[in-house]
């Protein structure tokens, strides 16, 4: 199990596939740890990518440092991470916390990266966002790792992906729950109490930047991630059919895919962001079709844009 | 060597060499706690946040109880040295760097309190087959799930605005204690089959 070294800690990661192909660099989100990245290895690593992974600091087996874990931290650490798959193209995924880690690194160190996927993602605190994200602190320091992970399986995955775990989900939750630990958890939630929008810094994201947001996300719902769309330059932003904030874990095969072709694509000079809004297709092997002309992407009932 | 208490007996209960061993250790830690918050708790409160460690003192000691009730001990030699060297390792220690020896005093005992609280995680240890009705298996699972609450006086404390001038050295206090604790911890277990390091 190979280990970077930050300062005094280590950062566990992984990478797998051929040493000289273009590179995946995959950010977990909060209670994430990286082995839940493994559909996506095998998938992209069968496309003929190197896939890397690793815990942030305060993850899995990764140190946890015990009172602070500052944000400026973690993008040192995956700027290390990226400094060990050498020269060749490199595209930054990440989820939720980790999209943010990943917007971060993209505005500080851009010019390392051949493309940016920032997946149920925000660049600004909203009012609902950080009014959640205050419940789900106090929930975890009243409730615990498993109390948090209660609140969080029912509000960022579907009905159809719980229903056959419902009578399971201490399995499901287990590791999870084995490998954060209450302490570190909130560290990384404490990361926020000094954050600043990073809204002003997105137009700097130069590289082809394609944003996926699950439709029914409700943690981090469209309007953040419309903020993404608008500031960055290059950028499309695709919405996930009938997908919650956990989409990663629910629709491995079908991010997988959106994943390599937006690469391929980059890779061959085709991908054009235009800003454009798209609606991934619903199963792997489907093509995306653009959001309909003249509908607003911001609603849930189909409203006519006022500005076509 | 096993990450987990195990192999558990007929009942999936955890084998009482295990039991003694594990109870041992968190009953020396808490009970350290809890007299040293007993001693640092005033007659009279004269702030808001020694509320807090009114409660500490009480739950401290509702965890040497429980253990002392919910465990089946047997007799374990090496329990002699061991507790002599946890004993030690629990005598406070004002922080180095703080000017203001009560400050420093609480400080100590706050990294201390934090690292027993944050690094010890007996409940990890129970393989999902474990017996949930055995008293054990239930006191550690409350163990580790209140142990999740106490933490926050310490957390708290330990962000003040009192402390900030002192961060550096309270991180690195914090960060060796982390390391202290936990060492023992798997050194304890160790000699009962548990190899913590193997994780």
């Amino acid at each position: 199990m190979p280990f970077l070294s930050h300062g005094s800690y280590r950062i566990r990661y992984e990478v797998d596939g051929p040493a000289n192909a273009p590179a995946y660099v995959l950010v977990n989100g909060l209670t994430q740890y990286a082995e839940l990245w493994a559909a996506y290895r095998d998938a992209l690593v069968a496309r003929k990518f190197r896939v890397a992974t690793f815990d942030l600091l305060g993850q899995g087996t990764s140190d946890k440092p015990a009172l602070y874990i500052n944000q400026d931290d973690q993008v040192a650490a995956l700027n290390l991470l990226i400094g060990e798959l050498g020269d060749g193209p490199v595209f930054l995924s990440g989820i939720s916390f980790g999209g943010m880690i990943a917007l971060r690194y993209a505005i500080e160190h851009g010019k390392r990266l051949s493309g940016l996927v920032p997946m149920s993602c925000f660049a600004d605190l909203s009012p609902q966002l950080l009014l959640l994200g205050n419940a789900l602190r106090t929930g975890l320091i009243l409730g615990g790792t498993s109390y948090l992970q209660d609140l969080l399986l029912p509000m960022n995955l579907s009905d159809q992906w719980l229903m056959p775990l419902l009578d399971k989900l201490d399995s499901v939750k287990r590791q999870g729950w084995l490998v954060n630990d209450v302490y570190a958890l909130q560290n990384l939630m404490d990361s926020f109490l000094d954050f600043e929008s990073l809204t002003p810094r997105l137009s700097s994201i130069s590289v082809p930047t394609m944003i996926l947001n699950g439709e029914f996300d409700f943690l981090t719902p469209r309007a953040l991630h419309e903020t993404l769309r608008v500031h960055i330059p290059d950028s499309s932003l695709v919405i996930i059919p009938r997908a919650y904030h956990a989409f990663t874990l629910e629709k491995p095969a079908l991010t997988a895919e959106l994943l390599a072709r937006f690469a391929e694509d980059v890779l061959a000079g085709r991908w054009q962001g235009n800003k454009a809004v798209w609606i991934a297709p619903e199963e792997v092997g489907g093509e995306p079709t653009p959001f309909p002309s003249g509908y607003n992407h911001l609603r849930a009932i189909p409203v006519k844009d006022s500005n076509p | 060597m096993n990450a987990l208490f195990g192999p558990l007996d007929s009942r999936n209960c955890v084998l009482p060499r295990q039991q003694t061993r594990a109870a041992a250790f968190l009953i020396s830690a808490h009970g350290a706690l809890a007299r040293q918050f007993a001693f640092t708790l005033p007659m009279k409160l004269t702030s808001a946040w020694q509320t807090e460690l009114n409660a500490q003192v009480y739950r401290e000691a509702e965890i040497v109880s429980l253990l002392l009730r919910a465990t089946s001990w047997v007799p374990d030699l090496a329990l002699t040295c061991m507790v002599a060297s946890w004993e030690t390792a629990w005598l406070p220690s004002p922080l180095e760097g703080i000017p203001d020896r009560t400050l420093a005093t609480a400080t100590g005992l706050a990294t201390l309190a934090h690292a027993v609280h944050a690094k010890i995680r007996p409940a990890a240890l129970l393989p999902t087959e474990a017996n949930s009705n055995d008293p054990f298996v239930m006191a550690l699972r409350r163990i580790e799930f209140e142990n999740g609450r106490l933490l926050q006086a310490q957390t708290v404390f330990l962000k003040s605005p009192e402390l900030v001038s002192f961060r550096s050295a309270v991180n690195s206090a914090l960060e060796r204690r982390h390391t202290e604790i936990g060492k023992l911890w798997a050194q304890a277990l160790e000699g009962v089959g548990i190899n913590l390091r193997a994780e």
